[in-house]
């Protein structure tokens, strides 16, 4: 029996731990198991036409044609309707003296809403709506970009490094969507960390030098650990394996053997993964990104069928910025310390600040100080 | 948005509670009960942002566990109507998908041929109507999982009332754990004639556990399902009652009701025969006893009072300090006239508590 077959195989994903993680599972056998019990048109992007739906219905239940007519009228949405079509009832308002107990809560938050002088929805929802609108069912111009019927779609939350105190109760991270089909580059490339973009060095005396070197030119190396397995971004000669200190600390550790593999040789059908288990995106040698799978299905007519926005940014945790420490207005770009002019050690300036107060008009330091690039944990809000 | 599960849970069981009264799995028996209840107004409210849509999500996520086992097949009907109901009157658009587990999609399938063969025509159909709109996403979970580790597990309770209880013994005691339990029972023997002090004999001090335990347990669960069969033959007249994998009956109302019947006469023998049960049982059915008194078991702790709040609440009875002192000077402003210290302390900060 086909149903026998799918419970003894180990690629359906089950619980490990109930609500938190599932047990590891082959993705490309996963996808093959649902296209197996599936038929096409249950996955197609397309509709199938209504009369035949119903013809066949008839035709499988041996009921005539009348009677699919009757159960599609007692059966219609329309059934659920509690009030006539033409009272046009305010949505936004939970009505008086509701009996469902969700509504009861909502009421009483609602109550408190209009006991607030200004209500002011919160930014990160608000720009959270934002993103997930924006890709929501966009076709590709392209017909040859659309996204294959019967793709997987990934959900992969990838965490911020940083454990800043307010933190504690949030997860701040970005989360993408990408296809079954891409390569696990493709999200390391989609991936944006402040850290790629730090400046390493001083640079009083020669400010305009400073923002040529970032480091995601410098340092190029990086991995993914799933399941066991490192796999290394080595697309470029100057990339080095990362993993391998790693790697030789288990060996004397008597830890289990780990495996490395290429990242751009892997897609993500290839994987063997846990939803909703922790892994490791590690590059800039140290900044440490949890990776976790939070979802894996199939694409559905609604979802972005352009090839070419994948990976998908479906979320992105915003940061606070830190302000200028002489206009407080402009995000810092600058950091001194053993500054004399600063009121504090060190300190932030943003460009424009930091040129009047620290260089004389022919653009020569004034004072003796160090200065620093500063790439704020905001920047790519 | 979690603070809106258990008014979910309460309000959907509810819902099917009213629709179980009915005896029926009618779709315009359902549809009579959601109008009643006016359901569709569950997604009314302002919602901020995409707060809809993760409601809408959440809601599709509760209400599709109903639609799966333990729960009877009438339940699950009403769970599937539940999610046809939420699916066509939720507010966002475009439409929140319901999530249809792999690991969950034989018991679709079965749900299915089982409605196909007791020709119950409204529930096939609202079934294939889901699929055809494309209401489904093929996922690998019920919901989207981020590693949430709990301090204090939330714990599934399944409503009583709506639990398909008829195969559960069977489920329990199948002929692989019997075999176990022998196999089990048998080194537990030789272990114990080990360490006798007479070889080969054991200890009758440590004689604990019946001889023939597994024979014993396989002889009270066939008597228990030879009475099942009986009581159901006798209370549906059935021809076909031998083969108790025959899924759902015909659809026909006296069957749902003498089902209901036979649902309430196993509860109640299940319940008042605690004595006779077996041994391994007996401890099963007084944990489900405890679990039946404690319904809401995550109730929440107060916190302790912090160190800084303890330390205030101490200077202030001695005596030691007085109030103003206590209170922090804010950076931006050293001094304070006095017509503004009245003003900050009219002005106690409320905040919406779920």
């Amino acid at each position: 029996m086909a149903a026998k077959h799918i419970n003894s195989n180990n690629n359906v994903p089950v619980y490990e731990y109930t609500d938190i993680n599932t047990k590891p599972f082959h993705v490309g056998a996963f996808l093959s198991l649902w296209k197996e019990t599936l038929t096409p048109s249950d996955y197609s992007f397309q509709d199938t036409p209504e009369e035949k739906e119903d013809a066949e219905f008839a035709e499988e239940m041996g009921v005539p044609s009348e009677t699919v007519d009757e159960l599609k009228a007692i059966c219609s949405p329309h059934t659920l309707k509690s009030h006539p079509e033409d009272e046009n009832l305010d949505k936004d308002v939970v009505p008086e003296n509701p009996s469902l107990q969700t509504l009861r809560l909502r009421k009483k938050r609602q109550d408190y809403k209009e006991t607030l002088l200004r209500d002011v929805t919160c930014r990160q929802d608000f720009y959270a709506n934002e993103l997930e609108i924006l890709a929501m069912g966009k076709r590709p111009e392209d017909p040859e970009d659309l996204v294959p019927e019967g793709e997987l779609i990934l959900s992969v939350n990838i965490l911020y490094p940083v454990i800043f105190e307010r933190f504690k109760n949030v997860r701040p991270h970005q989360t993408f969507q990408v296809l079954g089909s891409q390569k696990l580059t493709q999200l390391r490339d989609a991936v944006c960390c402040v850290s790629d973009l730090q400046v390493s060095g001083e640079f009083s005396n020669t400010p305009d030098m400073a923002p040529e070197f970032i480091s995601k030119d410098h340092y190029k190396s990086a991995f993914f650990y799933f399941e066991g397995v490192f796999y290394n971004d080595l697309r470029y000669p100057e990339c080095r394996d990362l993993s391998q200190t790693i790697l030789e600390w288990a060996k004397t550790h008597e830890f289990p053997t780990f495996h490395t593999a290429k990242m751009e040789d892997t897609t993500f059908n290839k994987l063997t993964i846990r939803i909703g288990y922790p892994y490791l995106y590690c590059h800039q040698g140290d900044c440490e990104h949890v990776v976790i799978f939070t979802d894996i299905r199939l694409s559905h007519r609604d979802d972005c069928l352009d090839q070419t926005l994948f990976p998908l940014l479906t979320h992105k945790h915003r940061v606070i910025t830190r302000k200028c420490a002489v206009c407080h207005l402009y995000i810092s770009r600058w950091i001194t310390t053993n500054d004399q002019l600063a009121p504090m050690d060190p300190c932030l300036f943003c460009d424009v600040c930091f040129r009047m107060l620290h260089y004389d008009s022919q653009g020569n330091k004034i004072g003796d100080f160090l200065a620093y690039p500063y790439v704020d944990a905001g920047a790519f809000n | 948005m979690d603070y809106y599960i258990p008014p979910l849970k309460a309000d959907c069981e509810d819902l099917l509670n009213q629709f179980q009264k009915t005896e029926s799995v009618r779709y315009e028996e359902f549809a009579a009960i959601w109008r009643k209840m006016n359901f569709s107004s569950i997604f009314y409210g302002k919602m901020a942002g995409n707060e809809m849509r993760t409601f809408s999500r959440l809601i599709l996520t509760i209400a599709y566990q109903y639609f799966l086992p333990p729960h009877t097949f009438q339940i699950r009907a009403g769970g599937l109507y539940l999610l046809y109901g939420l699916y066509h009157s939720q507010l966002a658009s475009p439409k929140e998908k319901i999530r249809l587990a792999l690991k969950d999609w034989e018991h679709v399938q079965k749900f299915q041929t089982d409605a196909v063969n007791a020709q119950h025509y409204d529930v096939v159909y609202i079934l294939r109507r889901l699929f055809s709109e494309k209401a489904f996403y093929f996922a690998a979970m019920p919901k989207h999982l981020s590693f949430q580790v709990k301090r204090k597990p939330t714990r599934h309770t399944v409503c009583e009332e709506f639990w398909d209880r008829s195969t559960r013994v069977k489920d329990l005691v199948t002929s692989d754990t019997l075999e176990e339990i022998m196999n089990v029972h048998e080194h537990y023997e030789k272990v114990k004639a080990a360490i006798s002090a007479t070889p080969g004999q054991p200890d009758p001090a440590i004689h604990l556990i019946n001889k023939d335990l597994g024979a014993r347990l396989q002889s009270t669960v066939m008597r228990f399902h030879k009475w099942q069969e009986e009581t159901e033959r006798r209370r549906n007249g059935y021809e076909d009652a031998g083969d108790t994998d025959a899924g759902e009956g015909t659809s026909k109302q006296s069957e749902c009701s003498s089902r209901a019947q036979l649902l309430a006469s196993i509860k109640s023998k299940s319940y008042g025969q605690v004595v006779e049960a077996s041994r391994s049982r007996r401890h099963r059915q007084a944990e489900m006893d405890t679990s039946a008194s404690e319904p809401n078991p995550a109730t929440r702790c107060k916190r302790p009072i912090s160190l800084r709040e303890r330390t205030r609440k101490k200077l202030m009875s001695q005596g030691s300090a007085k109030q103003e002192d206590l209170e922090s000077t804010t950076q931006w402003r050293l001094s304070m006239t006095e017509q503004d210290k009245l003003g900050e302390r009219r002005r106690e900060k409320k905040s919406f508590k779920w």
